[in-house]
This record gives C-alpha cells, sequence and structure tokens, in this order.
C-alpha cells in the first residue's frame, strides 16, 4: 500500500534519513521503531508531505504521493495540540471539513465518535479545561474522523492512563479490522509485541532492520530454553546436546537456562535428561522486540 | 481554495467573537463621539458667548480713553480703591476686578485682573486687547484724528482659502482642517497596521506553541495557512473599522441632533449651521475667534468618502505588507518573549514612516521628501494618509498603490519561504543568518 524507496533528508548539517525503503502493507499495523533521533519523525513527516524528500520517493496505492492523498491519510503527531481557546466540538468539525468533510458529514462523525468515546458532554468545552489525556482523546478523534485508509501515530499511549490507552488500543484494532492500515511510531516496545505485524528500525538515520515481527523474532531465537525439574542432575557434567547458561537450585528444585548445541533439538535434550530427572517445565526463551531493540542499537554503536 | 475559506472563516469567528473584540468595537466611537460631542459643545458655547463683568478701579491719570464693552466683557468704571472692591466683589455682582495702576502710555505695567475665579486665557487676552486698542485710540486721537476717523479706521478681512483642484475648479481649503485629517489618519493607520500585524504574529507563535501546527500543516499547504490567517485578521481589521465609522456616524450625527434641537438651530448639521452663521454678521466675531468652527466649515468640503475608501485601500496594503512579515517572524521563534530582535527591524521603518509622516509631512506635504515617503511601501501607507488631505495628484496615488501591491506581493513570498521552515522548527535560537538559509531551502 505504502512503498518508500530510497529516502534521503538532508538539514543543513545533518542527515535525517539515509537511503532508507520500506514496505506497508495494506490493512496490517506498521512498527516505525527508533531511539530517538534516528529519524523516524522526519520519515513521518515526508509521508505525511509536511516536508519533502531530497532524493527518493514515496508510492500511495500505486501512484507518486501527493496531494490528492492528504485526505487519506490520517496523521497524529508525538507533539500534538489543539487551539487552546476554541470550543472542542467546533475544534474537531474544523480539522475534518479541512481534511475535505462537508459539514454534515462531519458533524454526524464528529457526534458518532464522541458518543462512542463517552465525550458527549465535552462539545461546548474548551481545551484549556481538559486533562491531557483528554486532550489526546479529542486529538485521536480527529485523526481518524475522515476515515483515512493510512492512519499515522507517532507515539499514541504516552500520556493515556491504562483504561484510557486500553480504549484506544481497542478502538485501533477495530479499526484495522475493518480495513485501516497503521503506522506506529514508537519506542516502547511492549505496545508493538501486543500491536504490530510488521516493523522497521531506524536507527542513525538508516534502516537496522524490518520485516514481519514473527520473522525477526524467528531470526532472533537462539535455541534457548527455561529448563525446571526436580530430581538429581549434575550440571557440572557437560553434555554434548547443551550448555548450561545460567542455574537455580532451591529445595529439590531446579530451574536451568540452556541453549542448544548446533544440530541439536529439544526432543535431543529431553529424550537425554528424562531417565536422569523428573521434568516439570519446557520453555523456549523467545527474544522480546525490546531485547532485539536494544541489541541491534547496541550493535551499532 | 476552499481550505484557505475555511481557515479565514476561523480566523475571522475566532477573534470577532472575542469580548475584547466586542468591547473595543463599541466603545471606540462613543469616545469618538464624545469627543466630537465636546468639540460642538464648546463650539456652540464660542458662539452664544460667555459674558463677564469686570469692575475697573482706575488709578491711572494718563489713560483717559476708556475700555469699551463688548459681548464678551462688560467695562464698568468704579470709584472705589482696590482693596474695596475686592471685598465688595461678590455683592456689587461682578465677575472681576481690573486694576489700572498709573503708568506711561509707552510702557503700561502693573496692570491687574483680579476674580474668585481664574480668568481663562482668552479673557485675558481680550482685556489687554481692550486696553491695547484704548491706549492705540488715545494716542491715535492724540496725533489729530477725530473718534469719526477712528471708527472707519477699522475693516476686517476674511480670508476664503481655496485650492484650485485638477480641473481647474476651486475647492475650499483649510490648512487646519487637513492637518487634523492628516494627523487622524497617519495614526490610524500606524495604529492599525500594527495592532493586526502583531496579531498575526501572535496567532503563529499561538499555533506553534500549542503544536497544532503539525496536525494542520498534515492537511494544508503553509502558504494556505499563513494567508488565510493574515486574511482572515484583515477581515477582522476592516470589519472594525467599518463598524466604527457606521457607529461614530450614527452616535455623532444623535449628539449633533441633540445639540441643534437644543440651540434652536434648525439646520440638520451644526457644520452647516455654522456656515450660514459666517454670513451672519453678528455672530461673525464669535466664530472667527473659534478655529473649531472654521475647522467644521471646511471639514465639511473634504472628500471624507475617498478619504475612506484609500484608508482602506491603504490600510489593506500596508497591513498586507507588514503582516507577512509578522508572520514570518513568528514562525521563526519559539515564544513571544524571543521576538524582540526580529521585532525592531520590522517596527523601525514604521515608526521612522510615523513620525516623518506626522513632522515633515505635515509642515511640507508637497515636497520631495513627502513625495518618496508616500512612495516606499514601507512608510507609504502613513505617508500617504497624512498627504491626501492637502491632495495629491491621481498618478501619484496610482503609483504609490502599485507599488505597494508589488510590495506586498514581494513580502508575502519572502515572508512564506521563511514561514515554512520555522514553523516545524522548534526549541532552536534563530537567527537572521538561519533566516535566510531558510529562505533559500529548496522544498
Amino acid at each position: 500500500m505504502l512503498s518508500v524507496n530510497n529516502i534521503v533528508k538532508q538539514y543543513a548539517e545533518h542527515r535525517a534519513l539515509d537511503d532508507v525503503s520500506l514496505q506497508v502493507e495494506q490493512g496490517k499495523i506498521f512498527g516505525l521503531l527508533g531511539p530517538n533521533g534516528a529519524g523516524k519523525t522526519s520519515l513521518i513527516r515526508i509521508i505525511t508531505q509536511i516536508t519533502a524528500p531530497d532524493s527518493g520517493e514515496v508510492i500511495f496505492n500505486g501512484q507518486r504521493l501527493n496531494s490528492n492523498h492528504i485526505a487519506q491519510i490520517g496523521y497524529l503527531p508525538e507533539e500534538r495540540g489543539l487551539y487552546k481557546k476554541m470550543e472542542i466540538g467546533e475544534q474537531v468539525l474544523y480539522l475534518a471539513k479541512l481534511k475535505g468533510l462537508s459539514t454534515a458529514e462531519a458533524t454526524k462523525r464528529v457526534r458518532y465518535w464522541f458518543e462512542k468515546l463517552e465525550m458527549g458532554s465535552w462539545w461546548n468545552k474548551k481545551v484549556e479545561d481538559l486533562s491531557k489525556g483528554m486532550q489526546q482523546k479529542v486529538q485521536f478523534v480527529a485523526t481518524i474522523l475522515h476515515q483515512p485508509e493510512l492512519i499515522i501515530l507517532d507515539e499514541p499511549f504516552s500520556g493515556f492512563d491504562p483504561v484510557n490507552a486500553e480504549i484506544i488500543k481497542n478502538e485501533i484494532l477495530e479499526l484495522n479490522k475493518q480495513g485501516a492500515t497503521f503506522i506506529f511510531s514508537t519506542h516502547r516496545m511492549e505496545s508493538v509485541e501486543e500491536l504490530c505485524d510488521s516493523i522497521a528500525l531506524i536507527h542513525r538515520s538508516k534502516k537496522i532492520l524490518d520485516g514481519s515481527v514473527e520473522d525477526i523474532k524467528e531470526r532472533y531465537r537462539n535455541h534457548t530454553y527455561w529448563l525446571e525439574y526436580d530430581g538429581a542432575y549434575d550440571t557440572n557434567t557437560s553434555s554434548e546436546i547443551f550448555e548450561i547458561l545460567q542455574q537455580d537450585h532451591k529445595q529439590g528444585k531446579s530451574v536451568l537456562k540452556v541453549q542448544l548445541r548446533e544440530g541439536k533439538s529439544a526432543n535431543d535434550m529431553l529424550a537425554s535428561l528424562l531417565p536422569l530427572v523428573n521434568i516439570q517445565r519446557l520453555d523456549e526463551v523467545i527474544p522480546t522486540m525490546n531485547d532485539i531493540f536494544i541489541e541491534q542499537v547496541k550493535n551499532k554503536h | 481554495m476552499n481550505k484557505i475559506l475555511l481557515i479565514i472563516q476561523r480566523e475571522y469567528l475566532s477573534r470577532v467573537k472575542k469580548k475584547s473584540f466586542i468591547v473595543m468595537t463599541l466603545l471606540t466611537p462613543v469616545i469618538f463621539a464624545t469627543f466630537y460631542g465636546i468639540i460642538i459643545y464648546f463650539s456652540v458655547q464660542g458662539i452664544k458667548g460667555s459674558s463677564s463683568k469686570i469692575a475697573v478701579v482706575n488709578n491711572n491719570t494718563t489713560l483717559t480713553e476708556k475700555l469699551v464693552s463688548t459681548k464678551n466683557a462688560t467695562y464698568t468704571y468704579v470709584n472705589k480703591s482696590l482693596p474695596q472692591m475686592k471685598a465688595d466683589l461678590a455683592t456689587a455682582g461682578y465677575d472681576y476686578v481690573l486694576y489700572l495702576p498709573e503708568f506711561s502710555l509707552d510702557a503700561p505695567s502693573g496692570v491687574q485682573l483680579l476674580g474668585t475665579k481664574q480668568a481663562g486665557l482668552s479673557l485675558n487676552n481680550k482685556v489687554s486687547d481692550d486696553i491695547e486698542n484704548a491706549i492705540r485710540n488715545q494716542k491715535l486721537k492724540a496725533s489729530g484724528l477725530a473718534q469719526k476717523d477712528l471708527d472707519n479706521l477699522s475693516s476686517s478681512v476674511d480670508i476664503d482659502m481655496k485650492k484650485i483642484g485638477d480641473t481647474g475648479k476651486e475647492e475650499d481649503s483649510s490648512a487646519g482642517a487637513s492637518t487634523i485629517i492628516a494627523y487622524v489618519g497617519g495614526v490610524l493607520m500606524f495604529m492599525f497596521i500594527l495592532l493586526y500585524g502583531i496579531q498575526v504574529m501572535r496567532g503563529v507563535i499561538e499555533e506553534k506553541t500549542n503544536r497544532i501546527i503539525e496536525v494542520m500543516i498534515s492537511s494544508v499547504k503553509p502558504f494556505q495557512l499563513m494567508m488565510g490567517k493574515i486574511i482572515g485578521i484583515a477581515l477582522v481589521g476592516l470589519t472594525q473599522f467599518i463598524l466604527w465609522i457606521v457607529l461614530t456616524g450614527i452616535i455623532s450625527t444623535a449628539v449633533v441632533k441633540f445639540y441643534a434641537d437644543k440651540t434652536n438651530i434648525t439646520q440638520s448639521s451644526v457644520s452647516a449651521a455654522l456656515k450660514k452663521q459666517n454670513q451672519n454678521q453678528m455672530i461673525k466675531e464669535a466664530t472667527e475667534k473659534s478655529p473649531i468652527g472654521n475647522i467644521q466649515k471646511s471639514l465639511a468640503n473634504l472628500d471624507i468618502p475617498k478619504i475612506i475608501t484609500l484608508f482602506l485601500f491603504f490600510f489593506l496594503g500596508g497591513y498586507l505588507f507588514y503582516s507577512a512579515l509578522y508572520a514570518a517572524i513568528g514562525s521563526a521563534v519559539d515564544s513571544e518573549t524571543e521576538t524582540q530582535q526580529f521585532m525592531f527591524p520590522v517596527m523601525m521603518p514604521l515608526l521612522l514612516g510615523y513620525s516623518l509622516s506626522l513632522s515633515v509631512v505635515t509642515n511640507d506635504p508637497y515636497g520631495n521628501m513627502a513625495f518618496w515617503l508616500s512612495m516606499i511601501p514601507f512608510t507609504s501607507p502613513i505617508a500617504m494618509m497624512v498627504r491626501l488631505p492637502y491632495g495629491v495628484p491621481d498618478w501619484q496615488l496610482a503609483l504609490s498603490m502599485a507599488l505597494l501591491i508589488l510590495g506586498f506581493i514581494g513580502t508575502v513570498w519572502v515572508a512564506s519561504r521563511i514561514y515554512r521552515v520555522g514553523i516545524l522548527m522548534y526549541g532552536k535560537k534563530t537567527s537572521f543568518k538561519e533566516m535566510i538559509k531558510w529562505f533559500t531551502y529548496k522544498n
């Protein structure tokens, strides 16, 4: 649906994006990850046509990105704000109309969303009278009101309390089910694992990793397991099948973190241990996105 | 285009609905009208004239000629000493005591005017005129002129100032009225450009500090947002100006009518009444003494609709010229406190135009300085408003208007290039060098 091809963006002394390419598939939730200052916001600003790249191109639904696409993109920036003195209802209407909705259609949709998110009584309130979390709800509604095909959310959950974060998350999933494509920009990995289908990791202006979340995790699996058992097993004897990375013994119960040796499977390990001990649990240690993120970023330093 | 309209609409409505706008718009005409009312009140008072009764204590033997009573001052010679008269002043029904001590006619001194109230400046002048007249008459008589000759001696000349218009037609003119209109026009123009230009800057800074700018810029082009804001605020200014004129007109008419009824002047306006009365010898003296009467008379002769129309044009032009620069400044800073260093170079030409217009141009409205000030777009809106009441050739007006239009197209272009970059820059102290760099950015 969206392909970013070889984008370069240079600011005076600083290269914000260096030959970045990525693909976002229709109907997926895409995570744009990276530490602060990596270039995420620069890339988003190019996709939202706030700035233009120095070279490279963005293809949206098969067409080179142009001003007709503005109405099909919804953008919730990280630095977000509203007109302080303006009434909420009026303000959301204004933003929706700027995206090309008619007054009648915009009014209908604003009412629908305000009702749905329990904001019905806020219509005549001014922004300065709302809490930060309430303001973010308003901004979220303003972002999705024109039913964009592509919704770009920059750190969408910062500032939300857990209850509202859950509400917003469910709305995102529902919109996604209805066909909307999302791009998340974040450095909070837990939300990535919960929501994203695929990711790209940007570090120091370059893309250093991308793919579907499952593939990446698969790639970073290193055949490590948690093994829990009771019974006597001499952990000092070395095994041809696995290597013990970590161990903990308590009241006859033992927990080991083991890594399989080259070419061995979990079944091999179990077969060798079954005669010796009473196995209670075997878990594969799957790297979290957080681990991958930290590892990748550290490696590049 | 539709988006610009939406932005204009928001910028306009959000300002017009503000309490401060409504209060300012309603209150100012009331202040104007009160001012106007006071002028009329005093000019009407001037016509009726207040008469002071003055008791003259004459200790002087050289001045034999008596002071002649007029409408404004009646002199009664009393045979009392000064201390006595001072004590009896109120009971005897006099307002003032005039004390004439012994003096030589060549160097009169020591004259005193005493009263329970402080004598006004005009009465003071009047009394000293009367004494000087008496002395002169006595000297003339001494040189052999008869009273009859003296009566024939004085004649009053009334100069009608006329300006020969382009068509060769004579137009009434008055330096006084032109100067007043010039000042009012210049000051209003300065105020309007400054007030509304700064509103544009504030609006831009507000969007930046609110961080709504990024949401906006993902929906509209920076140029659309800037122009929408500038035009929206221009309409607020026009609304205010037009409301001021209409409301001032209504209230002033009411005030004039009130005085007209009160003083039994049958003409619908006092200025017309004053014109008529000018021909009336009885009141001529009073009107002559009152410059306000003259000004009112020639106010009626100035082409007010033309001046207002041109004011609107030059306001719009000057405002667009400067507000684009203010928008660029607003985009370059994070808060209003940082605007100082950029404000100065923008304010300078405006202030310079303002002070030069009100000094040099009012003194010499046709001079070289006046010409150039009214051509250069930085100063032309104010300078032209100041020159206008004195009359400006059509070709100069047209040239100045064309230059102003070119000027604001230029500043809008320059400003929009700075603005599009500036609004997305946060947390940096911007310098002029940086702004020039932004200007040259390719988009």
